[in-house]
C-alpha cells in the first residue's frame, strides 16, 4: 500500500512539474526581417535571370506583412496581387497555383473561391519549416506568367525557409 | 589589295554613319511626337539603400526598425517590417513616407505648419489644420521626402526606434543620405 501511495506521490509530481514547464501563454514561431530578406534576394536572383521587375510580397504566419517591394515599372495591380497571393497559400498552406487547381468551378472546393482576398493565381508559395507553415511569399510580374511567377516565389521561399535553418525564428 | 582594304574600310564605317544617323532622326521624330507624361521616380535599388541606411543607423539601439520606402506616386516602393514590431508599425512607417512625400516636407516641419496654432512670419493664423484630415496622413515626426532636381521622386518613413516619434526622424534622415551621392 505504501508503495502505491509513492508511485502516486511520484506521478502527481510529475504532472506538476510538466503543468509548470509549460507556460500559460500560447506560443508561435514567426518570420523574421532576415529571412524575408532573403526571400527578397532569392526573388531578385530569379528576376534577373528572368530579365523582369517582378513585385514581392511575404508575409508571416499571422498574415502581417514582412516585406513588400514594388518593382521598376510594375503595373499597378502587380503589388496587391502579390499580397493576396501570400495571403492564398499562407491561408490554404498549399501553392496559390495547386489552390487554383483544386477550387476550379465544379470541384468539391470551388467554393473556396469566395474567402475575401484569397485569389486563385499561381504567384503565392508557403514558407515551410518542417511541417509547419510560418508565412508565405507571392510574387507578381515576371516574365512566366503564373509559372514563372510560382517559380519565383518557391525560390524566395526556400531561402526563407533555409535561413530560418540557420537561425531560431523569432518568438512571439 | 591596299585598294581593298581601303573600300572596306569605308564601307564599315559607312554602315556606322548611316546607323548612327537613323537612330538620331529616330530619337527626334520620339522627342517630337510624344504627348504623354514622363516623371521621375525612386528606383527598387535606391529604395533598398534608403531603408538598409536607416536600418544600419539605428540597429544598435532599435533592432526592431520598420521602414517604409513610397514611390514618386506615394504607393509603396519597399517596406521592411522590425522583428516584433508593434501592429501598426507598418501602417504609421508608410503613412509617414506618404506625407512627406505628398507635401515634400519632413514630417516634422509639415506638423509645425499645419498646427492648429501655427503663425506665419506676419503673425498671421495659417490655419492648414485641414491637411491633417486627408487619407493616408498621419501627423508624425519620423518621415522625410526624397527630393531629386525639385522632383520629390520618394518619401521614406520609420516606425519603431527606440525614442519613439523623436529618433524616428534621424533613422529616416540616414536613409536618405544613403543615396546623398545620387540626389546631387
Amino acid at each position: 500500500m505504501s508503495r502505491m501511495s509513492t508511485i502516486w506521490k511520484a506521478a502527481a509530481a510529475a504532472a506538476l512539474l510538466s503543468i509548470a514547464s509549460q507556460s500559460a501563454y500560447a506560443q508561435s514561431s514567426s518570420l523574421t526581417s532576415a529571412q524575408a530578406m532573403a526571400a527578397l534576394q532569392a526573388v531578385q536572383a530569379y528576376a534577373k535571370n528572368d530579365g523582369s521587375n517582378p513585385s514581392l510580397a511575404v508575409i508571416d504566419r499571422d498574415g502581417n506583412t514582412v516585406l513588400l517591394l514594388k518593382g521598376n515599372g510594375a503595373a499597378p495591380h502587380n503589388i496587391g496581387l502579390a499580397q493576396r497571393k501570400a495571403f492564398t497559400a499562407n491561408q490554404f498552406k498549399m501553392r496559390s497555383i495547386d489552390w487554383r487547381d483544386r477550387t476550379m468551378p465544379g470541384k468539391p472546393n470551388a467554393d473556396e473561391r469566395n474567402t475575401p482576398n484569397a485569389v486563385p493565381l499561381g504567384g503565392g508559395v508557403p514558407i515551410m519549416v518542417g511541417n509547419d507553415v510560418v508565412g508565405a511569399v507571392g510574387v507578381s510580374g515576371t516574365r512566366g506568367g503564373q509559372e514563372g511567377d510560382t517559380a519565383g516565389a518557391q525560390a524566395g521561399a526556400d531561402a526563407a525557409a533555409a535561413a530560418a535553418a540557420q537561425r531560431p525564428l523569432a518568438q512571439n | 589589295m591596299q585598294k581593298l582594304i581601303n573600300t572596306l574600310v569605308l564601307g564599315v564605317a559607312g554602315i556606322f554613319v548611316v546607323s548612327a544617323a537613323f537612330a538620331i532622326v529616330q530619337q527626334m521624330v520620339k522627342t517630337m511626337t510624344l504627348q504623354s507624361l514622363s516623371a521621375n521616380d525612386i528606383s527598387v535599388d535606391q529604395a533598398l539603400l534608403v531603408a538598409q541606411g536607416a536600418i544600419n543607423e539605428c540597429k544598435k539601439d532599435s533592432p526592431a526598425l520598420t521602414v517604409a520606402v513610397v514611390d514618386h506616386e506615394g504607393g509603396v516602393r519597399f517596406l521592411i517590417r522590425g522583428d516584433g514590431a508593434s501592429p501598426e508599425a507598418v501602417e504609421n512607417a508608410r503613412k509617414k513616407a506618404y506625407t512627406a512625400r505628398t507635401f515634400r516636407a519632413s514630417t516634422s516641419s509639415w506638423m509645425e505648419r499645419t498646427a492648429m496654432d501655427a503663425l506665419d512670419d506676419k503673425g498671421k493664423r495659417i490655419d492648414l489644420y485641414g491637411q491633417r484630415m486627408l487619407e493616408n496622413i498621419i501627423a508624425q515626426k519620423g518621415g522625410l521626402p526624397i527630393i531629386w532636381h525639385g522632383d520629390a521622386i520618394g518619401g521614406v518613413g520609420v516606425s519603431g526606434s527606440k525614442g519613439g516619434e523623436e529618433t524616428d526622424e534621424g533613422c529616416a534622415k540616414a536613409g536618405v543620405e544613403a543615396i546623398a551621392d545620387q540626389l546631387f
